[in-house]
């Protein structure tokens, strides 16, 4: 039996069926259950499951399920390293949403990193404490700024908006997920110029310490050759896996 | 070393014993033990060393959310006693104990260790306090039973002062200094300075800048006043034009950050550089001639020890003398003790007024591995 996961609402969820659809991959709601569990028409050994993108992400990494389909920037907070625990099997064109570092339009002389470290390293030495940054991708943002040499600063939690976070007096600085920047330029927020972390989008994605029998292998050929015909997605993902 | 070390009978024999030798001799000298928990709030190693340091930290959640650490340091600790507990100083301090790192990468080294060290805390004369130091950990070593080391050494103020030097504007000396001890950054800010600006351009006048502030007054101002904004912002335009670094000294200091060897040879080549550049930094030459001269009444062959201009240390709260000493165990070199000055931290954990710091930690185990294995 080979377990794959979707997202479980939203825009996520009808972009997959859309997909599942346009490769002639039906999918059939259980009865019961309040709907957490699907099919697929002729694929007697997959089992769908419905999670939340974050849980989909995290079960992945712990190797509950075999497939998930979900964001790129879920995949890499999870998980920061993903050889020999994940592989991205395919970008599948929606979802598509940048990881940003943002900063008040108020900052008029703030517009890159560089300029970020100068004001990390003058805030903690005149207010005697670091600068902090909300957001919910902790392991992104220390990955990247670790990158652009800045270490004044300290991480907030954030579980929801963020984006309200400077205007709160919550933290000073953000580091979200953004699709139009509409929502940062609302709460006068502006997006550094060399401040993506991540171009983000929808990925199929196999966990590489799920338990692969031969039953999981053969319902994922199976699967992904329906899925994508021109692609040899399977032989890919099978050198990978132990 | 595995991961997770396991001490066998002999092993903690071995180390009790060294443990016994060293603390003894460190008492001698005047050092007081103490010990901090090893458990630890995470903010006071995170306040201190900003966020990077918990990629090498393991940090938890007590049952009640507070975040808490197994110690990465005993230095950090230590010092915030002495300012909390407002000792008097100087004050003399020795440790041995464990202290935990995540190895991100590196799944073989250990992620825990013994570490035995002295802090040498307010004591005025910078030079007899460096002295004391690297006396002390050449002479631990020997206690130890190790015979053979090899010594490295380097100045962060040495860079700082040669920074100072420069016809540069301020925000950008700071830069320099604060990324001095990141390999390989130093010289991309070398290069951004031959290249002009990169920044966009800001109107330069304050009228201009308070219109641009007005304009955004609904933002946020996010922790920041108006006129810290509008002065970096200033400094920032008048940078753009002052930003230019003459080419033979943007030159001298490259070849000097790539200095490394024999320490003599390296301060005398130093001395070469900075008088083509015409730049004066006898005081902070001086104070390292007075380091070789104790490392040769102490009897350390000089062609074991190595100056090093852009000194490696991944540590940035240095601030002045820093050192490094290896031996060789079965696999090849490795850094048995290290330690420097760190004349910052004091303030920063809350102390009213600098105080000097300056100390050396000791990695025991592999100074035993070193013992037994390598030797020559």
């Amino acid at each position: 039996m080979l377990t794959l996961a979707i997202p479980s609402k939203g825009r996520l969820k009808d972009n997959c069926n859309a997909w599942f659809a346009s490769a002639g991959v039906t999918m059939e709601q259980t009865v019961g259950a309040r709907g957490y569990r699907a099919s697929f028409a002729g694929f007697p050994d997959v089992e769908v499951m419905l999670l939340s993108a974050s849980e989909i992400a995290s079960s992945l990494l712990a190797g509950d399920i075999h497939l998930g389909i979900t964001g790129e920037d879920l995949l890499r907070e999870e998980a920061p390293e993903l050889a020999g625990r994940m592989h991205l099997v395919k970008p599948l064109g929606f979802g598509f949403a940048d990881v940003v570092v943002a900063v008040s339009q108020y900052w008029i002389d703030v517009s890159t990193m560089a300029d970020l470290d100068d004001v990390c390293a003058a805030y903690a030495a005149t207010h005697r404490r670091r600068l902090r940054v909300a957001t919910k991708y902790a392991q992104l943002t220390r990955s990247f700024f670790a990158e652009a040499r800045i270490s004044d600063y300290r991480i907030v939690p954030s579980a929801g908006a963020t984006e309200g976070a400077p205007a709160a007096g919550t933290a000073e600085v953000i580091v979200d997920i953004t699709t139009t920047g509409a929502t940062l330029k609302d709460n006068g927020l502006k997006i550094l110029d060399d401040g993506v972390i991540l171009k983000s989008q929808a990925q199929l994605a196999a966990s590489l310490t799920a338990d692969w029998d031969a039953g999981a292998r053969k319902a994922c050929d199976a699967l992904l050759s329906k899925l994508d015909p021109a692609s040899p997605l399977y032989t890919t993902l099978a050198k990978q896996l132990p | 070393m595995a991961a997770f070390p396991y001490y066998d009978t002999l092993a903690i024999d071995a180390l009790n014993a060294q443990a016994v030798a060293l603390l003894g001799l460190f008492a001698e000298r005047g050092y007081v033990r103490e010990e901090p928990a090893v458990l630890q709030p995470a903010e006071i190693f995170l306040d201190r060393s900003g966020e990077e340091i918990r990629r090498r930290t393991f940090t938890l959640m007590d049952p009640s959310g507070r975040e808490l650490c197994l110690r990465p340091d005993l230095t950090i600790p230590i010092c915030r006693q002495a300012v909390e507990a407002g000792r008097p100083f100087p004050a003399r301090i020795a440790y041995n104990g464990l202290v935990f790192r995540h190895q991100p990468g590196e799944p073989h080294r250990p992620t825990q260790f013994f570490q035995a060290g002295v802090e040498l805390l307010g004591l005025e004369d910078r030079a007899a306090g460096e002295t004391e130091i690297l006396s002390l950990t050449i002479e631990a070593l020997r206690v130890a039973g190790l015979k053979q080391f090899s010594l490295r050494i380097g100045d962060v103020a040495l860079f700082g002062a040669l920074v100072d030097a420069l016809a540069l504007p301020a925000q950008w000396r700071a830069r320099l200094k604060r990324h001095f001890w990141r390999a390989g950054y130093v010289e991309s800010l070398l290069y951004w300075l031959g290249h002009g600006d990169r920044t966009a351009s800001l109107p330069g006048t304050r009228a201009e800048l308070e219109a641009l502030l007005d304009a955004r007054a609904d933002a946020p101002m996010a922790g920041r006043t108006r006129e810290e904004i509008i002065n970096r912002a200033m400094d920032r335009a008048a940078e753009a034009a002052a930003l230019k670094l003459d080419a033979g000294v943007a030159d001298a200091i490259a070849k000097l950050l790539d200095i490394s060897g024999p320490a003599e040879a390296a301060l005398a080549s130093i001395r070469g550089l900075l008088k083509t550049a015409g730049i004066n930094l006898d005081p902070q030459l001086a104070a390292m001639d007075g380091r070789l001269a104790t490392l040769k009444s102490l009897g350390v062959d000089p062609g074991q020890v190595q100056f090093t201009a852009h000194f490696g240390r991944n540590m940035e709260y240095y601030t002045g003398f820093v050192f490094e000493l290896s031996a060789r165990d079965k696999e090849g070199p490795v850094q048995i003790a290290g330690g420097g000055r760190y004349d910052s931290m004091m303030e920063m954990l809350g102390a009213k007024k600098p105080i000097s710091a300056i100390g050396c930690a000791i990695r025991t185990e592999r100074v035993l591995a070193a013992r037994n294995g390598g030797g020559a």
